[in-house]
């Protein structure tokens, strides 16, 4: 398995912060969203070719990889990510990194983003404090 | 959630938003805040044992990110060459995103503005950002008070 460097998720945080607090939750919101168009362009290139299994394969891996406790399932055409233990919570509470005040957020709005122009939609329910999340996805009706 | 597999991409991402927002200075303001407020464990690290603790602290961060790079540690002195930096790598040449022209400048702000707090001299040099070459030397001057001269 490929080593990760988790302390990124504190920077990361530290820059989504940084964000809001320079250019308000107007700028978080464009600034992660045009992610969908460069960092997230392949993961919506291969929902558009092969529907939500391309997005079960992506969430799989980096869950995997961070070694998150999570739960995935699809029935219904909906694809359901049911996470336990959040890694980046997680990671950052065990490392007293400061977690941005709407840190969960970038979860909502770069879903969105890839689900807006991969032809799908989204839905999250979070608990930061808690490190809990369900994410849902499924296909725009034609 | 953005994976830290995914993050040197997203970073390029926030300099280069930074910059279109705010211009370089901005952008500057974002490496010297994360200098001040994310890099409390190479203080650690540099107040318990100096220049080892530099080598310590960059044994850990650089074998997570993989690379080529070499570190020497003398009595006084610590070098990094990094040969290929994985960050810069992927920035230039994976395709993925379109990079950020002064990427490799975070480094530059990041780090040797805290190692100088603690009254260490450092060089660093970008020797080819796109080849993700670059070298920091951080030294200790003569009558220096340093945590190296403390221990």
């Amino acid at each position: 398995m490929a080593s990760v460097h988790k302390d990124f998720h504190g920077a990361l945080s530290y820059g989504l912060q940084f964000v809001e607090d320079n250019y308000g939750r107007e700028g978080l919101d464009d600034f992660l969203s045009r992610l969908a168009e460069s960092v997230y362009l392949p993961l919506v290139d291969g929902i558009r070719a092969r529907g939500l299994d391309a997005l079960h394969e992506h969430l799989q891996t980096i869950f995997e990889l961070e070694q998150g406790e999570f739960e995935m399932h699809t029935q219904d055409g909906v694809l359901t990510l049911r996470v336990h233990r959040c890694p980046a919570i997680c990671h950052m509470k065990e490392h007293r990194y400061a977690v941005a005040e709407h840190f969960c957020e970038h979860t909502r709005i770069v879903n969105e983003a890839v689900c807006k122009a991969a032809g799908c939609r989204s839905s999250v329910e979070y608990d930061q404090d808690a490190g809990r999340c369900v994410q849902r996805f499924w296909k725009e009706a034609p | 959630m953005i994976s830290c597999s995914e993050f040197i991409w997203v970073y390029n991402e926030l300099f280069k938003f930074l910059d279109e927002s705010g211009g370089e200075a901005k952008v500057i303001e974002f490496w010297k805040g994360i200098s001040d407020e994310f890099l409390g464990n190479l203080r650690a690290y540099i107040e318990a044992e100096g220049l080892k603790g530099m080598h310590r602290y960059w044994s850990h961060t650089l074998g997570e990110e993989g690379g080529r790079h070499t570190m020497t540690l003398y009595d006084d002195m610590f070098v990094i060459d990094m040969h290929d930096c994985p960050s810069a790598k992927l920035i230039h040449h994976a395709g993925r995103v379109e990079p950020y022209p002064k990427y490799c400048e975070h480094c530059r702000w990041l780090y040797p503005p805290l190692i100088e707090e603690y009254g260490y001299k450092v060089d660093y040099y970008i020797l080819d950002c796109q080849k993700g070459r670059c070298r920091m030397t951080v030294r200790i001057p003569p009558g220096a008070s340093t945590p190296n001269a403390a221990s």
